[in-house]
């Protein structure tokens, strides 16, 4: 039994099996066939070099030229769009906030004033309340308190954006739970 | 193969820039090997072309990535390899394969007047030059093939001793067998 072509090639790339390493050191047949394979590749490595038979590098200049050149006018185009803007920033102003915002805003601020008057005429600090009436009224209290603070410190601003006013909707929103609190409350004892 | 494969690293520092003379340069540096690389594996001069063209204009994109770390040509090589094998992966090329490695157990009639290994190589299939040429002539290893191919090691290794087992036949025609 002789080395196959695989046990000869896998020798050759330093693998193979024990076996096979120790046949071919003694098989003068299997020793031969190695050479052929060693031969084989020699002479792959030594075949002539084939060359392209048409220059290439124009096609490839020009693709590459007409890339750079719609990246170029991307840029262009990108660019004016940005210049446009800027343009129109200048002239016209910057872009006021939605008009809905401003009067959202106003409605907000209107409500929580009502509310406030609303409230107090209940005049809750005269009237006698339950221990969870106490501290629900308490906890929405607090959380008044705290949204009061995050106005104060985004100041009275002219501009209405989201943020305000989804502050001023959020006080409002307290309020009306807080003046259900006393309503409920005062339907309850008959007040 | 003789070429010789040394560029200076000026040329290949203005070629990151963008600078089209210096890429041209490359190019002709380059052309050769790399289209040798890629007609040893395709058997269609065109798709040779087309790997050859793919392959720098990857070059030319790309550039900017090499680190010098390595020999320019390893990079390309590289490169040049895959476009061969990727071309070799689409599904009408793998169809024409098979048929060839399907034919692969009939020795051809031009076995009967013995051929040279050049010719002999040329009638492998192109699975079959891929592997041989990358693995021996180019010093690929078994795993980077079998990545590059989509394939398993195991599947590399014995594309490539199926292949020398074949050139044997082709080049010795009187010897039966492997």
């Amino acid at each position: 039994m002789h080395c196959t072509i695989e046990d000869l090639v896998a020798l050759r790339d330093g693998e193979g099996s024990v076996w096979a390493r120790r046949h071919v050191e003694e098989c003068a047949e299997c020793q031969a066939e190695r050479e052929r394979l060693y031969q084989r590749v020699a002479q792959l490595k030594a075949l002539p070099a084939l060359r392209p038979p048409r220059d290439r590098w124009s096609a490839i200049r020009d693709t590459v030229q007409a890339g750079r050149s719609r990246r170029r006018q991307r840029w262009v185009r990108g660019g004016l769009a940005v210049a446009a803007a800027i343009v129109g920033i200048i002239i016209i102003g910057p872009i006021n906030p939605t008009p809905a915002l401003g009067e959202n805003l106003a409605q907000a601020k209107q409500q929580s004033a009502q509310l406030e008057t609303t409230l107090r005429d209940y005049d809750s600090d005269s009237r006698v309340m339950s221990g969870r009436e106490a501290d629900l009224t308490a906890q929405l209290e607090d959380q008044i308190a705290v949204l009061d603070g995050q106005l104060a410190r985004l100041g009275d601003s002219a501009r209405a954006d989201a943020q305000l006013v989804d502050l001023w909707r959020q006080r409002v929103d307290l309020m009306q739970q807080l003046l259900q609190v006393h309503v409920t409350r005062a339907k309850y004892v008959g007040l | 193969m003789t070429l010789s494969l040394s560029v200076p690293d000026i040329l290949v520092a203005r070629a990151k820039t963008g600078d089209l003379e210096a890429l041209e340069a490359l190019y002709r540096a380059f052309e050769t090997p790399v289209y040798n690389l890629a007609r040893r594996i395709c058997r269609a001069p065109e798709d040779a072309e087309d790997v050859l063209q793919e392959t720098f204009l990857e070059v030319v994109k790309s550039i900017k990535q090499y680190r010098g770390e390595g020999h320019l040509w390893g990079w390309i090589r590289q490169i040049a390899a895959s476009k061969a094998l990727m071309r070799l992966r689409s599904d009408k090329l793998r169809a024409t394969d098979e048929l060839v490695d399907e034919a692969a157990g009939a020795p051809p009639i031009s076995v009967a007047a013995g051929i040279d290994l050049e010719r002999a190589f040329e009638q492998l299939s192109e699975t079959s030059r891929a592997v041989v040429w990358l693995h021996d002539v180019e010093g690929f290893t078994h795993e980077e093939i079998a990545e590059r191919m989509g394939r398993t090691v195991s599947f590399s290794k014995s594309q490539l001793a199926r292949a020398h087992a074949r050139l044997r036949r082709l080049l010795s025609p009187a010897v039966a067998g492997g």
